[in-house]
């Protein structure tokens, strides 16, 4: 047992390895003084102090995150719902919703693309914040409700009903007793739209106006040129961002405890 | 009763006339430029709207085609697309262009004469030419030591897995009618027949299919020769001299991107006042210094330091044979097919 | 197929309900969403798919079979053929590493785990094109993993790793690894302590728990894995285009350059992607079909 939980945790340490190898280029490059990504010449700060010059790009960042924050919000709540109401109830055509909610994923990203920028100009939508987000929760929800799907498979029907025996209403019990339970699937969900989300570039371009580009879209446009350190520069500073805001919070959650 | 009636009549046409008047005063104040990804300077658009007053939306597409797939949406208005030469023509064809109104446009007059008039623009009537390139042959020095100037020498057995070409059907299609003496628009079913086996020859010596950034495989030393954008082949020798850029003698693709006003362009003033901006020498010379292509603008180019000047990818020696795409229609769908059934065989 | 079994079996033990307003009202949403933002989509390809090609892109409104008479062409067979095997040994590949490493996160204490799973997923809140090439440095013939190999004596010259196959399968497991950690996890950290420890100690030995306990209990997690891999890597193609220098192409670059390369044939991608989500929503409504047989006999 012992020998088993060492292997495993050695595996992980690899894997992790496997993980953060490119990211340390990602880091090591921020600090080269070529321009190009391509090959290291020299050490240098200057690609920090120029992202503050480039108001684009810490702009298209900034909408990135909008657009991720809301757009993961929305697809855990319309998810885990509409998974728990699939599992629950008997629903009329259950399978072919389930069919249906595949599709964004089997689509390919420019058919899903053009396909919702034409419904946008039936509906009059006009592009913005709104339709990128709303394109963005049609390819995510799907993974949500798929993780939700695997951890309610086996749920003990006796964990609901004890509740509601115990006088709950269904909401509460919702609330009380299956949120908790479903708890890590919501947070798998949630992470993998955030990072989906975050990523997207093919459905986006067609969905985004002129003043709400993601970074994506800025940093594809930016290959021709040279991808220039400056990216490596503004994603290092976001990862050690999310990095220390994890680290705190846990550190304070132990505190409080 | 009627008197109250006729009184509220005048206000309403006063009250329309001045409005009428209100908005002939106040054209909108912005424009929506639609152009390629980092193609149009921050400094050149910040210079522009505080000297006019006059915001620009500039949203980025990475292809002709992903461009006209927005625009023929309707789902956004534009003052201002920067499509390339074979772009414009089909543009042109199905009426969606606006014709520029010069009188408005009075630096027009440094476009050189040589970009003026081209086949996709005959009567010089749509189009500004932005920045001009070609697509033409590097090659690493150090590794290629034999004189290369055609299309030929760069598709040798010796090379094999040494090639980088630009991942673009209409381009490599091109390359091999020009091997055959015809002009890249020769393309009919027959000559379409007659590149099939050079393609067969050719396509599985190459390494890298790269249109977003060919410059990487070539400074990693993984290929020592390629077919690339002329402005791939300038960053690279600005990066290491030994990059050398050779037009084929066949003759080349070059392409011209100009800016150009949508038919349903809710600004069209404004655009053009974009379109006068650009071309004074001194604001057209920014652009060069961000871009490394061949400037269409005569008087900028007097201006351009000599290291500008001298980089044979962006201003080729001698009189190299060049020619624009035309709009082929349907025949691109069969260039298409070939290119994928020729990969799929690899 | 243990992984039939158990849903079943889990299935089963819920009583499903007869929906009264209240739950109607929640599922609403979703049903809205689906039919207005995935099937009206759908159904503007569909009938996109049946029209002419426009000149500028677009279509033409003009009924033709003609787009679905090219889909059948031995070309895209191939092509479809090699996706599916890109994907499928990405999915393979995905599961033998990510297992473990779900199961440690899974069995580790709640002051990890989230730890853990933030370190997961991080790495990927980049750029996909930056961590892209930033394994072309690693993998370029005077790369950094040629170099250290050079350098410990492992080989005499460089190995070409960039630009082959396998390089395009290290860059879809990297890019899918998380989609298969994170669902897998979520079914082990439900694992009964008890239960798993009692599996080891009846003296079955690790291997044998391992396969006869533990896999089948966490079966829902490892179906919602790999569904996650293997469907998104299908369609992935830039991957391919990078690390695999773009050689052959991926049914994903097919569909695409029909709407944003020089052919500007709109209806023939999406008579392409059409046929490609019939053949798939086929296929994932006959392994519930399936399922559900079973399930009822």
């Amino acid at each position: 047992m012992k020998a088993v939980n060492t292997s495993l945790a050695i595996w992980t340490a690899v894997v992790m390895v496997f993980f953060y190898l490119p990211i340390a280029i990602l880091v090591g490059f921020s600090f080269n003084t070529s321009r190009l990504n391509i090959l290291w010449e020299g050490f240098t700060l200057e690609w920090y102090a120029s992202i503050w010059r480039d108001a684009v790009l810490v702009r298209a960042l900034e909408n990135s995150l909008i657009v991720a924050a809301i757009s993961t919000l929305l697809s855990v709540v319309l998810g885990t719902t509409g998974a728990w109401m699939l599992y629950r109830y008997r629903v009329p055509a259950v399978r072919l919703w389930q069919t249906l909610v595949f599709i964004p994923m089997i689509i390919p990203e420019v058919i899903m693309g053009v396909s919702l920028l034409i419904l946008f100009v039936v509906i009059q939508l006009e592009l913005g914040f709104a339709t990128i987000i709303i394109s963005h929760i049609t390819f995510c929800f799907p993974f949500v409700m798929v993780a939700i799907e695997a951890r309610l498979a086996g749920l003990d029907a006796s964990l609901e009903e004890a509740a509601m025996d115990l006088g709950a209403t269904p909401a509460v019990a919702f609330r009380k007793v299956l949120v908790p339970y479903l708890m890590p699937a919501i947070v798998s969900g949630a992470l993998m739209s955030f990072t989906l989300s975050l990523d997207e570039l093919i459905v986006t371009y067609f969905t985004a106006s002129a003043g709400t580009r993601t970074l994506p879209l800025e940093i594809f446009g930016r290959v021709k040129k040279g991808l220039d350190p400056t990216l490596n520069a503004i994603s290092t500073v976001f990862i050690l961002a999310t990095v220390s805001v994890v680290l705190i919070s846990e550190l304070l959650k132990r505190r409080s405890r | 009763m009627k008197r109250i009636a006729s009184l509220a009549g005048v206000f309403l046409v006063a009250a329309s006339v001045l409005a009428g008047c209100q908005s002939a005063q106040e054209p909108p104040k912005e424009i929506n430029l639609f152009a390629w990804s980092e193609y149009v300077p921050q400094g050149v658009i910040d210079g522009f709207t505080k000297e006019t007053g006059i915001k620009v939306n500039y949203e980025a597409y990475a292809s002709n085609e992903e461009m006209l797939a927005k625009l023929v949406s309707g789902a956004q208005k534009y003052d201002l697309i920067q499509p390339s030469e074979y772009t414009i023509e089909a543009l042109i064809k199905e009426n969606q262009l606006l014709p520029v109104d010069w009188s408005k446009v009075p630096n027009s007059k440094n476009i050189g004469s040589q970009f003026k008039n081209l086949p996709h623009d005959p009567e010089h009537k749509y189009s500004v030419p932005w920045m001009a390139g070609s697509v033409g042959i590097v090659v690493n020095s150090e590794k290629v030591t034999e004189e290369i100037d055609e299309y030929d020498d760069v598709f040798q057995e010796k090379y094999s897995g040494r090639i980088v070409v630009l991942d673009d059907p209409r381009e490599i299609v091109s390359w091999a009618l020009g091997s055959i003496g015809k002009g890249p628009n020769d393309v009919t079913p027959e000559t379409l027949e007659q590149v099939k086996p050079i393609l067969a020859k050719w396509l599985p010596l190459v390494k890298v299919y790269d249109s977003d950034s060919p410059k990487t495989a070539l400074l990693n030393g993984d290929v020592d020769i390629g077919i690339v954008w002329s402005g791939e082949a300038a960053i690279l020798y600005n990066e290491n001299p030994k990059f050398k850029y050779v037009l084929p003698k066949e003759g080349a693709h070059q392409f011209v991107d100009s800016l150009a006003i949508p038919a349903n362009a809710p600004n069209p003033e404004g655009a053009m006042a974009f379109m006068d901006y650009i071309l004074r020498p001194e604001v057209s010379k920014l652009i060069s210094a961000d871009f490394p292509y061949t400037n269409p603008n005569v008087e900028a180019q007097k201006r351009l330091s000599p290291e500008e000047k001298n980089n044979p990818a962006s201003y080729p020696p001698g009189d190299p044979k060049l020619e624009g795409f035309r709009d082929i229609g349907e025949q691109a769908v069969q260039i298409d097919k070939i290119v994928t059934d020729m990969k799929a065989e690899g | 197929m243990r992984t039939g079994q158990t849903t079943i079996a889990a299935a089963a033990s819920v009583r499903q309900r007869t929906p009264g307003v209240t739950a109607w009202l929640l599922m609403a949403p979703l049903f809205l969403w689906v039919l207005l933002f995935v099937v009206a989509p759908t159904l503007i390809m569909l009938v996109y798919s049946f029209c002419e090609r426009g000149t500028l892109g677009g279509v033409v409104f003009k009924f033709t079979l003609a787009n679905y008479a090219a889909v059948f062409d031995a070309t895209y067979l191939r092509i479809v053929i090699r996706s599916i095997l890109f994907a499928g040994l990405t999915t393979a590949v995905c599961l033998v590493m990510g297992y473990p490493v779900a199961y440690h996160i899974g069995r580790s204490s709640e002051k990890w785990r989230n730890i853990l799973l933030m370190l997961v997923m991080i790495p990927f809140w980049t750029s996909f094109l930056i961590r892209t090439y930033a394994w072309m440095t690693i993998l370029k013939s005077e790369g950094l993993l040629n170099s250290l190999l050079v350098q410990y004596g492992l080989i005499t010259q460089p190995f070409e790793m960039l630009y082959t196959p396998g390089a395009v399968v290290l860059g879809l497991v990297y890019t899918f690894l998380p989609f298969m950690i994170l669902p897998i996890y979520t079914s082990v950290e439900k694992l009964d302590n008890a239960l798993v420890e009692a599996a080891f100690d009846l003296g079955a030995g690790p291997m044998r728990a391992f396969s006869k306990v533990i896999v089948p209990m966490t079966s829902p997690g490892i179906t919602a894995g790999i569904l996650l891999v293997f469907v998104p890597a299908l369609g992935l193609y830039a991957v391919n285009d990078i690390l695999g220098g773009g050689k052959v192409d991926m049914i994903g670059n097919i569909i695409e350059n029909q709407f944003k390369g020089n052919a500007r044939n709109w209806p023939f991608g999406a008579a392409l992607g059409i046929a490609l989500m019939a053949a798939f929503g086929i296929a994932f409504w006959f392994t519930g079909r399936r399922q559900a047989t079973v399930q009822t006999s």
